[in-house]
């Protein structure tokens, strides 16, 4: 990160290096920009060259707080090491062990791509194979999906041994584009998020209750303000506009989802029950590994809600309301009619019959809680609910009739 | 910047100044040395009470962690750790893999050749009164374990020695 400061602020001979060396970058998450734009400015005095990330002497920081307004970048004995290391990019590091296993490395992909390419001849191969001679249609399709599974394999292993791919990763800048990218976050997610959304939903209840079965395969990250774990209890006054949700799927291509909010604890008097109630219902919202943030609030802006979003609300008194954020992936090439959306009933919403009923299959889930409290007033009267000066009591339940013991016993 | 100068022109007319570097050629501090301990244990046969070794050897087993204490490396060196690690794993890997295949190549030719011994029968042609004879004769056993079964036979490997621990033998 700091070595391709450091060529820079050598500055001066800058001019006279040659090209091939600014294009040999040393081990930087710095975009290449950045460098051919500092190179194309005028020469500047002295101090104005100083670098925050290699000034090691007192007057020099002074200098560089001075004339450039910015603090050194690290500790004094960082800097230092810093100018008086050479700038070597990482992969030319001179140790031998590491050069060794590079060359293993090295190795190692050139036969995985060699095995990539073979693959992809016997996929077009089978292709264009006719089906009476591979078995059928059924197990050419069987034998093609295999293949292609293999073939991806073959992708994430050509580059999981790359120490860079791994920093970039780490770092967060890896590109979603690549399958291995995708493999190591979808083994990240796997790692603690998912096991933790699970044990939300299965331990309150919505898997049954909400959705009968769900095994996610998007992250879906609903974020008021700031992203929520999994079970939180949101303020009413955070949730009264609609999330924005980040949903990250882990396989490449794009897809149609939709987005349902459900309240799954609605009190219902007369039944003496719970039900249902449909906060919000978002279709045909494309997503694919790149394209992962889905602001609801604009999605609305832009008319393209199917129901819009109803804020959630307990009544006082009532227990914790728990909302499930559903996203269900549409089928293949087919999009929703939002307008026949806009007519569907919030109260006694279920979310299985809409489900089944629109051919969707539920793909990622968040969920929050909703309970009453002091914003929860106002939201309502805002968003023209009714309600909000009732509060629900429990029914008294009678007594059973034993006879009292003498309290000096309790005591 | 200004009163840095100014000092330096008062610095000749004040006769207060006239006495500073003398001062501070006058203080001679002491270097410092690098170890607290006494001079007298560091040598040679000399210092320090004598240690037993067993004493040495109980407190060290005692003292000592089991596991090593954990690597601790800068971002690139753990990067470059992780490079070496990971190729190791792969040439590994692959000369298991390598060694795996050569027996399978092997246990294969054998069984080829006991599936051709199988069909020789008479003249060494397939058919026949014969037919399996050789097979059956290179597969028995009797007699070359000299009558002792089969699984006490010692398994020939290049470790340990035949003949066990030579103690005669003296480094040359």
């Amino acid at each position: 990160m700091a070595a391709v400061q450091r060529t820079l602020g050598a500055g001066s001979s800058l001019a006279q290096r040659p090209a091939a060396l600014l294009v040999s970058r040393g081990f930087t998450t710095l975009p290449a920009l950045h460098a051919v734009a500092q190179q194309q400015q005028k020469p500047r005095t002295p101090a104005e060259l100083l670098d925050p990330n290699l000034v090691s002497t007192v007057s020099e920081e002074h200098r560089l707080i001075k004339h450039q307004k910015t603090m050194p970048i690290g500790s004094r004995r960082r800097r230092a090491a810093l100018g008086s290391t050479a700038n070597i990019p990482f992969e030319q590091l001179p140790y031998q062990c590491f050069q060794e296993a590079r060359k293993v490395l090295a190795a190692d992909r050139e036969e995985k791509l060699v095995q990539i390419q073979t693959q992809r001849e016997r996929i077009a191969r089978l292709e264009a194979q006719d089906e009476a001679v591979s078995g059928g249609k059924a197990e050419k399709r069987r034998r093609l999906d295999s293949m292609r599974r293999h073939l991806e394999e073959l992708k994430i292993w050509a580059d999981i041994n790359d120490p860079i791919v791994k920093k970039k990763f780490e770092d967060g800048m890896g590109d979603m584009n690549k399958p291995v990218y995708r493999f190591l976050a979808n083994r990240k997610w796997h790692s603690y998020k998912r096991p933790l959304l699970l044990q939300r939903l299965t331990q309150m209840n919505v898997i049954p209750d909400v959705i009968p079965h769900l095994d996610p395969v998007m992250e879906v990250t609903a974020t008021f303000g700031r992203p929520i774990v999994p079970g939180d209890f949101v303020d009413s006054r955070r949730s009264e506009h609609p999330p924005t949700l980040h949903v990250q799927p882990f396989t490449a291509g794009s897809k149609l989802v939709t987005i349902v909010v459900v309240d799954a604890d609605v009190p219902d008097l007369e039944r003496d029950s719970f039900g249902f109630r449909c906060h919000a219902i978002y279709a045909n919202v494309p997503v694919s590994p790149t394209q992962t943030r889905i602001a609801l609030r604009e999605v609305e802006k832009r008319g393209e809600a199917g129901l819009a979003w109803l804020p959630p609300f307990a009544q006082k008194g009532s227990p914790y309301h728990r909302l499930a954020v559903v996203v269900l992936e549409q089928p293949e090439g087919v999009t929703l009619d939002v307008e026949a959306l806009r007519g569907v009933q919030r109260d006694g919403f279920i979310l299985r019959s809409f489900a089944d009923k629109q051919k969707l299959t539920a793909v990622g889930a968040t969920m929050f809680r909703a309970v009453w409290d002091e914003g929860t007033a106002g939201v309502m009267a805002r968003a023209g609910i009714e309600g909000a000066d009732v509060e629900l009591k429990r029914k008294r339940v009678a007594p059973l009739p034993y006879k009292k013991k003498d309290g000096a016993r309790y005591r | 910047m200004k009163s840095f100068w100014s000092l330096n022109g008062l610095a000749g007319t004040w006769p207060a100044c006239q006495i500073f570097p003398s001062r501070t050629l006058a203080v001679q501090l002491p270097i410092s040395r690098f170890s607290t301990s006494a001079t007298l244990q560091a040598r040679k046969g000399k210092g320090g009470p004598k240690k037993d070794k067993r004493i040495v050897l109980i407190r060290y087993f005692l003292n000592h962690p089991r596991t090593p204490r954990p690597l601790r490396f800068s971002r690139l060196r753990a990067l470059r750790h992780w490079a070496i690690h990971r190729a190791w794993n792969l040439y590994k890997a692959k000369q298991r893999d390598r060694e795996e295949r050569d027996l399978e190549r092997m246990y294969n030719s054998m069984r080829l050749a006991c599936e051709e011994l199988r069909q020789i029968g008479e003249n060494g042609m397939p058919g026949g009164k014969d037919e399996g004879r050789l097979y059956r004769v290179a597969m028995e056993k009797r007699n070359i374990w000299q009558g002792a079964p089969i699984e006490y036979a010692r398994i020939q490997t290049d470790w340990p020695s035949k003949s066990g621990w030579n103690h005669e033998w003296k480094r040359g």
